[in-house]
């Protein structure tokens, strides 16, 4: 196969378009530190480890733990197979595909920020034919659970590609990026109530699997796009997709992404997506899937606390490739120190301030 | 090749998928200055030194912070060897350009490193009579190794590569002054003829670096018997002048791109690159996984 990771026969202009594809806290705050955990409770030879249940439920969905990875962070998990053992991950979320082969956006695609980056990709991808025939066979056979992330330009488009995703063999859930900034129309589910309700009920009647929405930070109040995503039925909700950004090159008096605008991720949001989560936990019952900067095992805790049942490690693979397996050795002494022997138990277990 | 026969057996077709990568600490050796703001960082790192092939690149990214974020692509130097003549280690020379190198430079002997690699498809085996390689700026890093095995020196990348040969190595290296110069010793050592040409005259011939490969490839030519390729690396408008020169000459050429990468792996799709295709269109490649090192009649400039 000499055509990369592209497939799919030729068309005209290679310029538009793509070719031949392709708890409770009863102890003292967890510190975050350098030194997490004391070598007695380092796992996983730690002896509260085994007993710690990590299986959560999303909807319809379980998963075996709440690590997952964030879709447009990992490839579509060939690339990290000699790095990562992908059978212990939580769950597996695949580049973004769309109906048609995209391209992506013009060079330069990303550009690194203070404790973060913005990237511009575009949605760069082989279309939803190849990714059917091609990817997910591979990834269906990795031992971990396959959640499909799709985005459609239209309604038509998303519940079209969840039913393809529903009919084929190897796919566990469907998450809808209703909430990519870097393709137009791509947003417009995310920050419309009405629309987002439409398109996640559209999309759980045509396709036997749960389905996930995913939302983006840029609106005017997350709470209500979590309940239009609820009212639509939605299993799961994963919270935050990029905040949008601009990088500057005053000298040339350019803009630096190819795309003039692009989406932070990274640390640099952490206490965007945290905000985020809690507030989401406070106006729905629908499990969350917290996503923002996440990069260690306190970050993960941190999101649990505030009421996410899971977590998707995202840009942090870029830069520390292996951390999705030290994040699972890691878990289990991280809800042992809160007392409890599973995750479930201390999901949305924060304590306010009371007066 | 190597390259080549994963390309096959991969069903998605991409020519490298960080097979043969790893991430490791790797604890600093020696950090020493080659040049004006050109250091050479050597890495204990006796597993990613077994694996790494000229051409191949790995990512460094500085421990303990997250401002700068991200680690940087770095091609390989060379390796270096404990007394029984083992890779112990990775070399890497780079100029300070921004946050991360000047950081970088300040880095001291026993400090650690995050580095995983290694990384890209690295440059052809395919045996040649004359290995002609073209620098300019930083560009000559990717070339001690090179010249290095195919002069016989040293073969790299365990027993899963053939190792290259050819008969004769020379390194054209074009830089803006003499201040820049780094590592000529080192390639002489390996026996590459080294022909230095400058922007100022301060060192070398005054003058750009593809003239030096014109007159190369004018003496090529005068004796057809012998298989002459190009492997270059440096400056993109430098690149493109010796894939132009390379085509017009019909003499066979590979360019190492250095694109932004956030990732290295194949996994950001940040370092893209207009690859023209077998039926003529262009698409979008991956740097990372599918060069850096393309055929330069490839590159859509």
């Amino acid at each position: 196969m000499a055509r990369a990771r592209r497939f799919h026969a030729p068309v005209a202009h290679g310029k538009a378009r793509r070719l031949d594809s392709q708890g409770c806290c009863r102890h003292a705050p967890f510190e975050p530190s350098a030194t997490r955990y004391p070598l007695s409770l380092a796992p996983p030879t730690s002896p509260a480890a085994p007993e710690i249940d990590l299986r959560i439920t999303l909807g319809r969905l379980t998963l075996p733990n709440p690590i997952l990875v964030a879709s447009g962070t990992f490839g579509y998990a060939r690339e990290m197979e000699r790095l990562v053992d992908l059978s212990r991950l939580g769950g597996i979320l695949p580049k973004t595909v769309t109906r048609e082969a995209r391209p992506g956006n013009a060079p330069w695609r990303t550009v690194e920020t203070p404790s973060g980056m913005l990237n511009s990709i575009g949605l760069d991808n082989d279309g939803i034919d190849a990714f059917v025939e091609h990817h997910l066979p591979y990834l269906a056979a990795r031992g971990a659970p396959i959640i499909v992330s799709i985005a459609g330009r239209t309604a038509e488009e998303f519940v079209e590609m969840s039913a393809m995703v529903g009919d084929a063999a190897g796919a566990a859930a469907v998450e809808l990026n209703i909430s990519c900034p870097n393709v137009s129309h791509g947003v417009d589910f995310g920050v419309n109530g009405v629309l987002c309700e439409k398109l996640v009920a559209a999309c759980r009647a045509a396709c036997r699997l749960p389905i996930i929405a995913k939302l983006t930070p840029n609106v005017t109040s997350i709470a209500e796009i979590a309940k239009a995503a609820e009212a639509g039925g939605a299993d799961a909700i994963s919270l935050i997709n990029t905040c949008q950004g601009m990088a500057v090159d005053w000298r040339r008096q350019r803009p630096i992404l190819g795309n003039v605008i692009g989406g932070l991720s990274g640390p640099a949001i952490k206490p965007i997506a945290l905000r985020c989560v809690y507030q989401a936990a406070q106006a729905v019952t629908t499990p969350l899937i917290g996503i923002g900067g996440i990069a260690s095992v306190d970050d993960v805790m941190e999101f649990i606390v505030a009421g996410a049942s899971a977590v998707q490690l995202g840009t942090v693979n870029f830069y520390n490739p292996t951390v999705s397996m030290a994040v699972l050795d890691a878990l289990p002494a991280a809800i042992a120190t809160l007392g409890a022997t599973g995750v479930a138990e201390v999901v949305g277990s924060l304590q306010l301030k009371r007066n | 090749m190597s390259s080549q026969c994963s390309m096959e057996a991969n069903p998605l077709g991409a020519a490298y998928y960080a097979d043969q990568a790893l991430q490791t600490s790797a604890t600093i050796v020696e950090n020493v200055r080659l040049a004006s703001g050109t250091y050479r960082v050597r890495l204990e790192a006796p597993e990613l030194a077994r694996r790494v092939a000229p051409g191949q690149f790995l990512m460094l990214r500085l421990t303990g912070g997250s401002d700068p974020l991200l680690g940087r692509p770095l091609a390989l130097y060379d390796t270096w060897l404990d007394a029984d003549g083992r890779p112990r280690g990775v070399d890497v020379v780079y100029l300070v350009v921004g946050r991360m190198t000047s950081r970088l430079a300040q880095v001291k002997a026993g400090d650690v490193i995050e580095t995983w690699g290694p990384l890209g498809n690295g440059f052809s085996t395919e045996p040649v009579d004359h290995l002609i390689m073209v620098a300019g700026g930083i560009g000559q890093t990717p070339f001690l190794a090179l010249g290095r095995e195919a002069l016989g020196g040293r073969d790299y990348g365990e027993a899963v590569r053939r190792p290259l040969r050819a008969q004769r190595a020379t390194l054209c290296y074009g830089v803006r002054n003499v201040d820049l110069l780094a590592g000529v010793d080192d390639f002489r050592a390996a026996g590459i003829d080294v022909r230095v040409s400058s922007d100022d005259g301060s060192v070398g011939r005054k003058g750009l670096v593809t003239e030096t490969l014109g007159e190369l490839l004018d003496e090529a030519a005068t004796d057809p018997g012998t298989s002459v390729r190009i492997a270059c690396c440096g400056p993109e408008r430098m690149m493109e002048a010796v894939a132009h020169l390379a085509i017009q000459r019909g003499v066979a050429c590979e360019v190492s791109l250095e694109t932004p990468m956030a990732c290295g792996i194949g996994i950001c799709f940040s370092c893209v690159v207009k690859v023209r295709q077998p039926d003529g269109e262009w698409d979008y490649k991956r740097t990372c996984v599918e060069g850096p090192v393309f055929a330069a009649k490839q590159i859509e400039w």
